[in-house]
């Protein structure tokens, strides 16, 4: 579907062209009337004046040429003519005819004939001619012509600068036309600011602020967007309680088991059951969090405070086992991730980390232009390269001899994921152990 | 070793105090946070087991109180929370490990271990003076190669001793970290355990600093 600009730009520039148009035509045709007005006026002043002269000087008709006296009549050729003819077919003309003969229109009237024809040279011109009664009786058939190339020339300057203002009106029109649209979808450019920001940050959408036809729908979206945030805080609730009512009870079931195992009884199915179903649990729970977290959780952390609050934590875990924890990052940077899931994936990799680390494990954090890389390595075996994709898969444990469920890199892998980013695994250059890595963009600071 | 447990589901108290009993610790339980809250401060653990969803005062509170009070005995965080966010805010409240529900017992008992050392600064599990070898992890005890048996509560001394060697302790301390809350305690069966023990280990690995108590001497 067009967008809503494309629509209006599309529309504002063709009702320009259609009022522009119809303008231009207006316009032409009057300037075009008023041309041939103006060269019609002229005309019939040269033919008043030739008849003038004829009147004047009928009784010695070859003084007729000196009594209208105009120089421009005299110049051969110059485009502008007369003649003037008595009642016997004697024709008196004007030296620019240069002996050529202006041909005598049909009709013969008092009135005054306009005609056009072709002039000495075969140029177009207008000829004006009417026929004249002399007080003492003679007639005389006076005709004045002019050549039409003066007001073709007029009318193609006017038409030039017609265009030229023409242009210049319709370039002001979508220039016009593209601020008034842009002014006109501030609001929907605003809206769709405010939406980003709102799926980052907490704060909801202030709909007073906008114009009251794009209100309404602002406020249908902060209501959609602050349900939809509910929902998923709901369900991980939910899930939170049903994996705490599911795990103490499990809790105690496998202390049961593992008496009894103790004891001597074979419970190895029932143990082996119960690992299945708390690795499920573990596995449903980080995939229900990978698929609610990022569409409607406000995603931006600040990774300083995270990455302090992993360090210290697994600082004092690492104690326990008599390994350290280096940490590198810049200070003041925010990601574009919820800091639980942001937990959920340091955390994971960290404890990953410890289990393999011989004595030390690094945190760093690199920004490069818009992403930030995080590295977690450990100075342990690592992984070998063939093995690495199938350290990814869930529940697949390298080696069974560590504790745990074998979950937790991929499900660091499946958060990351859902955030559009990925896991990648591979060897730490100079601690040798297993380096993973993954990147997220980082959050503009707000103003 | 005495331990406060802090769990309020009564059949998981009563395995894991089973389990500890077993391994020679005195084990106290708390079923809900005020109590526990009360019990941590009034008297000498070595180690305390705390659950985070609990009755009365939830487990985070009680360990914040804890350690706003300065009170500074190791604490181990066990929770069906297995988020790292509940995790690192139990870690960052003062705890010193964490350990998610389900899990292994073993494992519950490696940790304790793990704490109780560093809380005595000792890093190796084996102690090892003259002839005498006690493994903390088995609580065996060989002296000259042989395994020699000991009840619970001559082990729980020897515990003690050696997690503090070096250290002069009295018949009181003695008494406070290796008898429970509730059991009979007196302070002269005390005497009792150690002649066994020396019958048994041998003179020479326990002084006694008359009136004032006992020793073993730091590591070699």
């Amino acid at each position: 579907m067009t967008s809503l600009r494309g629509r209006a730009v599309i529309g504002g520039i063709l009702w320009a062209a259609v009022t522009i148009t119809l303008g231009f035509a207006g316009l032409q045709s009057f300037i075009d009337q008023g041309a041939e007005r103006r060269f019609n006026e002229v005309l019939m002043t040269r033919l008043t004046q030739v008849v003038a002269a004829v009147e004047i000087a009928a009784p010695a008709p070859e003084a007729i040429q000196t009594v209208v006296g105009d120089q421009v009549f005299n110049r051969p050729m110059s485009g502008l003519y007369w003649q003037a003819e008595d009642e016997f077919g004697l024709t008196y003309r004007s030296a620019s005819l240069d002996g050529h003969i202006l041909p005598r229109p049909q009709i013969l009237s008092s009135a005054v004939e306009i005609a056009e024809f072709n002039g000495p040279m075969g140029e177009a011109v207008r000829g004006m001619s009417r026929t004249l009664t002399l007080a003492d009786g003679q007639i005389w058939h006076v005709q004045v012509a002019s050549s039409l190339r003066s007001l073709q020339q007029e009318l193609a300057q006017l038409r030039e600068i017609l265009l030229i203002a023409y242009t210049f009106v319709v370039v002001i029109g979508v220039v016009g036309a593209l601020l008034q649209v842009t002014v006109a979808l501030r609001p929907i450019e605003k809206l769709r600011k405010d939406v980003r920001l709102r799926w980052t940050n907490e704060g909801g959408l202030d709909y007073g602020k906008y114009p009251e036809e794009v209100a309404p729908l602002v406020y249908d979206i902060d209501t959609l967007l602050t349900r939809n945030r509910e929902i998923v805080h709901q369900s991980r609730r939910q899930a939170a309680d049903l994996g705490h009512a599911i795990k103490t009870p499990a809790a105690i079931m496998r202390n049961e088991l593992e008496t009894l195992e103790r004891e001597g009884q074979r419970v190895g199915d029932a143990l082996a059951a119960l690992d299945r179903l708390d690795a499920q649990l573990k596995r449903a729970f980080g995939r229900m969090r990978a698929q609610s977290g990022p569409a409607a959780l406000p995603a931006v952390t600040q990774m300083d405070l995270t990455l302090g609050r992993m360090v210290r934590a697994f600082t004092a875990m690492a104690a326990q086992k008599g390994l350290s924890v280096q940490s590198d990052y810049p200070r003041g940077l925010r990601l574009r991730m919820d800091q639980t899931d942001l937990e959920e994936v340091l955390g994971n990799l960290l404890d990953n980390a410890q289990k393999w680390a011989d004595r030390l494990i690094r945190l760093r954090a690199v920004e490069l232009g818009d992403q930030v890389t995080i590295m977690i390595e450990d100075d342990g075996p690592g992984i070998p390269p063939d093995q690495i994709a199938r350290a990814m898969d869930s529940g697949q444990r390298l080696d069974t001899a560590k504790p745990g469920t074998g979950l937790g890199l991929s499900i660091a892998a499946d958060l990351l994921q859902a955030y559009g980013s990925a896991l990648m695994l591979d060897r730490s250059a100079d601690l040798g152990g297993l380096r993973a890595r993954f990147r997220l963009p980082s959050a503009p600071l707000q103003g | 070793m005495r331990i406060l447990l802090v769990e309020d589901e009564p059949v998981l108290a009563q395995q894991i105090k089973a389990t500890l009993t077993a391994e020679g610790y005195a084990v106290d339980v708390a079923s809900d946070g005020i109590e526990a809250e009360a019990l941590g401060v009034s008297q000498p653990y070595d180690t305390i087991i705390l659950d985070m969803g609990l009755p009365g005062r939830d487990g985070m509170t009680v360990l914040k109180n804890w350690r706003a009070g300065g009170m500074r005995v190791p604490v181990l965080i066990l929770s069906a929370r297995d988020g790292w966010t509940d995790r690192v805010d139990g870690l960052d409240a003062g705890a010193d490990d964490y350990l998610t529900k389900p899990f292994h017992m073993p494992e519950l008992c490696a940790r304790l271990r793990a704490m109780i050392r560093r809380k005595s600064e000792q890093s190796n599990p084996v102690f090892e003076r003259d002839e005498v070898l006690f493994d903390s992890r088995t609580n065996q005890v060989m002296v000259a190669g042989r395994t020699v048996s000991l009840t619970a509560q001559e082990m729980a001394v020897l515990s003690y001793l050696f997690h503090n060697a070096g250290r002069l302790v009295s018949r009181n301390e003695l008494s406070q970290h290796i008898y429970q809350h509730d059991g009979e305690r007196e302070s002269n069966t005390i005497a009792v355990f150690i002649n066994r023990l020396r019958k048994k280990l041998g003179d020479g690995l326990i002084d006694t600093v008359r009136g004032r108590g006992y020793v073993i001497k730091s590591g070699p």
